[in-house]
């Protein structure tokens, strides 16, 4: 049987306003099992390349997911492939997890019904199983930003989302809660309980130690596109960063370190 | 604790206005207006007593108006403050008011007799609400903001508009009328017909917004996250809205403005039961009903004249909401 890529993009542009390219002609494959990590500085076009993934925002060129055209898949069945985990995360009314977590179902419902009590079995579940019970009864307000972030990646399970896209999801976690973040995603992976990720990531070192793949953005452009030895350039990343870097090889793992 | 309080604000509604029915001007015993309201609802009722008389053709239409009324502007507040992610939106953000304000004013300074006050001040309210509505479509793409916006802009233009009716109008007779009319009073709405026709539009919308309830919570994610959650957020909200808009245009045109119920309600209810829309769209149902069957009470009761409930709303809704306010601080940081 031949392997097809989970998401495969092909010569994707995307301008707000028509004059600036945000997204220039780029290209990558995400395979079963994988995680991609899109590393790239402020304002090269990460987070709009995710909105593109979303179908949230549309661009011109290729971007079929599992197969399907993304622009001729509708939202709710889209919301069944593809779950979001958005940077930005403005709490306006402060819900208990739960209630944040079921809302996950959403893509399984319509306008006017209401989640079942298997609905909230099955959010339960995920929070044990994340070891989140205890959190269930609270309010979002009142766990950390570490706790928030496993409730997000919760929320896209209880969704059944077989494709994760998280926008910067450890670059306000402190190193612990961004380790245990990341282990999460490599553990879901691992157990085939998503076919893969996209990960933007401000952070190159995290890249390098969780990432199947690196997709380098600059300016709305692919720079570097490859597995961690592939891509782990350090001139390229010197000109992207303004900083130098070395690589060292540490447990069959390639890191990138910037050199002070 | 959330449980009593569900069990208490549901049952504080029929309470009320079995209570309210006790309350008025002529005495009479409790017990013998449970027994017109019995013999009324076997289909029995003795309309030959005044006491009869009083029950079913005044008291029992008032309160029933000012809890339809609670009930349409405490839903349609706690709905759009939902899907505006904004706890600080009432029902009249979207220029309902200030389009129904302009119609009664020119109803009742310019126009003949004939032609219904609620009839005009209905129709410019939703004149009003879709012209916020096309400005937000056209130029924001029906953003919140954007229909934030469009909705402040309206209010103005309205607002100037009814100024001009006032500085207009034929003589001061007519310019008090347009005064009393803007502070609110459900008995304005006190009728059976009136009731009926309000209760056509408020009941069914009222029950479109209980069975989106849920929702509502996914749009308050805003509107990226409730577009990867499967919903369409743009048009879901504008269909809401205008529900909602349809709901306070129905209760302003009878009632005037009848202030903070809208904005007070929901908070309220939020403190007591939590902020998950499901509970807050029921409860802000009961309650609102509740609590405007109560501020009609006072408008009745305290002195030999009846003070216009809009007043008495304002003045007993601010200072709970500096209280909540102050509470709230805890929750939303």
């Amino acid at each position: 049987m031949e392997v097809n890529p989970v998401i495969e993009v092909k010569g994707l542009n995307f301008s707000y306003n028509g004059a600036e390219k945000v997204l220039d002609n780029v290209s990558f494959e995400l395979h079963k099992g994988e995680i991609l990590g899109v590393l790239g500085p402020n304002g090269a076009g990460k987070t709009t390349l995710l909105k593109t993934l979303l179908g949230i925002l549309k661009g011109t060129g290729m971007v079929r997911i599992l197969g399907r055209n993304v622009a001729s898949v509708s939202p709710k069945s889209l919301a069944k492939i593809i779950g979001y985990v958005p940077q930005e995360h403005h709490i306006v009314f402060p819900y208990k997890v739960i209630d944040y977590v079921i809302m996950g179902r959403a893509p399984h419902h319509g306008m006017f019904s209401v989640p079942s009590r298997k609905d909230y079995d099955k959010a339960y579940r995920v929070l044990d199983d994340l070891g989140l019970g205890s959190l269930a009864d609270k309010t979002i307000t009142e766990i950390s930003g570490g706790q928030f972030q496993l409730v997000l990646i919760a929320r896209t399970l209880v969704q059944e989302a077989k494709i994760l896209l998280m926008d910067e999801p450890v670059s306000h976690l402190d190193i612990s809660n961004a380790v245990k973040t990341m282990n999460l995603i490599r553990k879901l992976v691992e157990e085939k309980r998503i076919l893969g990720a996209i990960v933007t990531l401000h952070d190159p070192l995290m890249a390098s130690l969780y990432c199947d793949k690196i997709l380098l953005l600059n300016k709305g452009r692919v720079e570097i596109y490859g597995s961690p030895r592939e891509a782990l350039i350090p001139d390229k990343l010197s000109q992207v960063y303004g900083v130098n870097f070395n690589i060292i090889r540490y447990n069959n793992k390639y890191i990138l370190v910037p050199i002070i | 604790m959330e449980n009593i309080y569900k069990i208490l604000i549901v049952f504080s509604l029929p309470a009320a206005i079995i209570l309210s029915l006790f309350i008025g001007p002529y005495p009479i015993p409790p017990g013998k207006v449970l027994q017109i309201l019995f013999n009324a609802l076997v289909c029995n009722p003795q309309l030959g007593s005044a006491a009869s008389r009083i029950v079913l053709y005044y008291r029992l239409p008032r309160v029933l108006a000012a809890a339809l009324i609670g009930i349409a502007l405490s839903i349609s507040g706690a709905s759009l403050q939902c899907m505006m992610r904004n706890p600080l939106v009432s029902p009249y953000v979207l220029g309902i008011t200030s389009g129904a304000a302009l119609g009664a004013a020119v109803a009742l300074a310019f126009l003949p007799l004939f032609i219904p006050v609620e009839l005009v001040a209905m129709i410019t309210a939703i004149v009003a609400y879709l012209i916020v509505v096309a400005i937000a479509w056209g130029w924001g793409r029906g953003s919140i903001i954007s229909l934030v916006l469009s909705g402040i802009v309206v209010n103005a233009l309205f607002s100037a508009g009814l100024s001009l009716a006032e500085y207009f109008a034929p003589n001061p007779d007519k310019v008090a009328a347009i005064v009393f009319w803007l502070m609110g009073d459900v008995g304005q709405a006190g009728q059976w017909p009136d009731i009926i026709r309000m209760a056509l539009i408020i009941i069914p919308c009222s029950i479109v917004l209980v069975m989106a309830r849920w929702r509502l919570n996914i749009l308050s994610l805003g509107d990226d996250e409730a577009r990867s959650l499967g919903a369409n957020p743009v048009f879901e909200r504008l269909f809401f809205a205008s529900v909602a808009a349809l709901i306070t245009a129905s209760a302003v045109s009878y009632a005037g403005i009848i202030g903070w119920v809208g904005l007070l309600v929901p908070h309220i209810v939020r403190l007591m039961v939590g902020s998950d829309s499901r509970q807050v769209i029921i409860y802000s149902f009961f309650l609102g009903g509740t609590y405007l069957v109560l501020a009609d009470d006072l408008s009745r009761a305290m002195t030999s004249q009846v003070i216009p409930i809009g007043i008495l709303t304002t003045i007993m809704g601010a200072p709970i909401l500096i209280i909540l306010l102050r509470r709230a601080g805890k929750v939303w940081r």
